[in-house]
């Protein structure tokens, strides 16, 4: 690859976006337009609507290919947008923390990729967006963005042929209904969508006739039910092939880089020296599968959609190879929290057992019904919960665990530590428990270990930090403390 | 090596109570404000069950609501008083927060990144200002408030010169 030297010119976006542009916009009016043409009844307006539609979108990508201009200027990308009122965006090249490249289909056709730049500016996020350039400029804006922003300088040639780090082999996407999740929103989505169109067709008669239906016959019920089970979890898996086909992790440039895609492909890059640890997702049906999600917590990126994957889904075996490969490796030993189970038991079956008494009053029977359900599913719900917190350092990286339905562990090295914070309520003072948070300058800012005792919370923040915390310890003997002292953890 | 934490070495300004008591008063008041526009609204409502003692007593809801929330004016200052302690040591600022709840914040000074002071309106009628220290994670900032305005300053520019020589924000 070339040093880049010419990016210091003006340079402008592909001028074949005057034609994907358009086309982009026309595929989101199409099903309007032909609705119009077909269903509306036939005016002068149905006909120049597309027309008037498809000029401005022409319009609108020859002045977005005329106002957008990018160049590097010594250590920063400046990009220019305007014609008149001109706007300028500089990012200093040491603040670009990642540079992700989308290609849609459209895009691929064409040969064009979308360059979005991730940096730690208090700027507009879509502003760092170029849209697009050929495909070739963008991998090599992306390798001078990158190789510039500190990144180790070795010889790029190359590389391409070392063996990614994780590729996602096409069998595990048959995992993907058993992270529940994403699922859910998904096909809420569509089944509102599926009935809102049966309703128009009046294909129920009204569910008043739906419901007498099933009051004749329940068992109907479960075929129903388990049609419906079998109808989500084509869609998980459909969906998660078409975010994630071919995932793949390479170790490229001092960046790790990730490939992922059916239709749209996109490529991430998260800068190594940001990386500050990684993050284990499993959910009760994952756990017994024996498969899990990886994550990076990276400085600056909150964990959105796929941008911190570092493997979608897994064996767990192989999660953990990658995990250790891709950033490091974490040998301690989880030490669980065995106090706290009455807490958890408390909180989830307090509420919902409020809601069961409330409900009586109303002599809806099935309402109770259900909410003394869910008050019964809580048990299971809060020993698992319970079952899952623990901590553990292994002296260079320090890692909690904690959730359920969402079971996260979390690994930091101690170099991105950024503090403590220990929290105890009313309650937990009671029985001598309490919250510890190591607070993290990435990811989600802060993980927490649940009800610890006190003194364990303080022996592992010494451990894991023993210079703050060393100062602040109460000096020997620790016997007997004035009770005067408010301040001081209670047993 | 003991597994306790000390309490940080430093109280704040008695005159904070002074500033915690004030607040609360605010939102007593709009306590207060709620319930006698809640007792306008049934009344002028009228629903069936708004009579006999209900409708004759109703004025007594919005005396019930200040005595409620009164604690929160008078004991909730003096508790935070004989919590809320701070210390600044050679790399962490220490504090410790809380009426009901206790929290303890340990943020070491390599990783500030701003430390700022402010004064409200009644911190400054009061001379007292707000210490907050800024770190890359918002979970990991931690704020001192119902200083004195001159131990503010001072504070604010000793942490912020040691975090200068120190720093080392881990992003």
């Amino acid at each position: 690859m070339t040093d880049g030297a010419d990016l210091f010119l003006e340079q402008r976006l592909s001028p074949k976006l005057l034609l994907v542009r358009p086309l982009r916009s026309l595929r989101q009016t199409a099903i309007p337009i032909v609705l119009v043409l077909v269903v509306g009844h036939l005016s002068l307006w149905s006909l120049i609507a597309p027309v008037v539609g498809l000029g401005w979108a022409f319009g609108e990508a020859l002045l977005h290919w005329l106002r957008t201009t990018y160049r590097l200027d010594g250590d920063r990308l400046r990009v220019k947008r305007g014609l008149i009122g001109q706007r300028m965006l500089s990012i200093p090249l040491d603040r670009v923390r990642g540079v992700e490249l989308t290609a849609s289909p459209l895009h691929r056709a064409m040969g064009l990729a979308v360059v979005r730049i991730d940096a730690a500016i208090a700027e507009r996020k879509e502003d760092g967006t170029l849209d697009a350039l050929p495909a070739a400029e963008a991998e090599r804006l992306r390798a001078v963005l990158l190789h510039r922003a500190g990144a180790a300088s070795e010889p790029v040639e190359g590389q391409e042929e070392r063996p990614p780090l994780a590729r996602l082999r096409p069998r595990w996407i048959l995992y993907a209904p058993l992270a529940g999740e994403s699922v859910i929103p998904i096909a809420a989505l569509i089944l509102r969508f599926a009935f809102n169109i049966a309703d128009q067709l009046h294909l129920f008669g009204g569910s008043r006739r739906l419901l007498s239906l099933v009051e004749r016959e329940p068992l109907l019920l479960v075929p129903a039910v388990v049609a419906l089970l079998v109808f989500l979890a084509a869609i998980a898996t459909i969906w998660f092939a078409v975010l994630n086909w071919d995932f793949t992790l390479r170790d490229r440039d001092g960046s790790l880089v990730s490939e992922r895609g059916l239709l749209t492909r996109r490529g991430t890059s998260l800068e190594r020296r940001r990386i500050r640890g990684w993050e284990l997702l499993e959910s009760p049906l994952e756990r017994l599968a024996g498969v899990a999600r990886l994550r990076a917590v990276v400085t600056g990126i909150r964990s959105r959609q796929g941008q911190t994957q570092l493997l979608p889904i897994g064996p767990r075996v192989e999660v953990l190879r990658v995990a250790a490969d891709a950033v490091f490796p974490f040998e301690g030993e989880l030490i669980p929290h065995p106090r706290a189970r009455g807490r958890r038991l408390v909180r989830a079956l307090v509420p919902p057992l409020l809601l069961t008494v409330a409900s009586l009053p109303l002599q809806l029977e099935w309402l109770t019904g259900v909410l003394a359900l869910v008050t019964l599913l809580g048990i299971p719900l809060a020993l698992d919960r319970h079952r899952a917190l623990g901590h553990a350092d292994d002296g260079r990286r320090m890692s909690v665990r904690e959730g359920s339905l969402r079971r996260r562990q979390v690994v930091i090295e101690h170099a991105g530590m950024i503090g403590w914070s220990m929290h105890q309520t009313l309650f937990q003072r009671r029985i001598g428990l309490c919250t510890l948070s190591a607070s993290v300058g990435a990811g989600r800012g802060g993980y927490a270990a649940q009800d610890l005792t006190t003194e364990e919370a303080v022996r592992f923040a010494a451990e894991v930090t023993p210079a703050w915390l060393g100062p602040l310890l109460e000096p020997e003997p620790a016997a007997l403390r004035p009770s005067a002292s408010p301040a001081a953890p209670r047993d | 090596m003991a597994e306790r934490l000390r309490p940080p070495a430093n109280r704040v300004a008695p005159r904070a109570m002074y500033l915690w008591g004030m607040e609360a008063l605010g939102s007593v008041a709009g306590g207060v404000v709620l319930a006698v526009a809640a007792v306008l609204a049934i009344r002028s409502a009228s629903p069936p069950w708004f009579q006999g003692w209900i409708a004759d007593d109703i004025w007594w809801l919005p005396v019930l609501a200040a005595v409620v929330l009164l604690p929160l004016v008078v004991v909730q200052p003096v508790i935070r008083y004989r919590v809320h302690r701070w210390e600044v040591l050679p790399e962490v600022v220490y504090t410790l927060s809380g009426w009901i709840d206790r929290r303890w914040h340990m943020v070491p000074i390599s990783r500030i990144q701003t430390v700022d002071t402010r004064r409200g309106a009644i911190e400054r009628v009061l001379g007292l200002a707000t210490v907050r220290i800024n770190t890359a994670s918002h979970a990991g900032s931690s704020t001192i408030r119902g200083l004195p305005g001159d131990v503010a300053e001072e504070l604010a520019m000793r942490v912020a010169r040691q975090a200068n020589e120190q720093r080392d924000d881990a992003t």
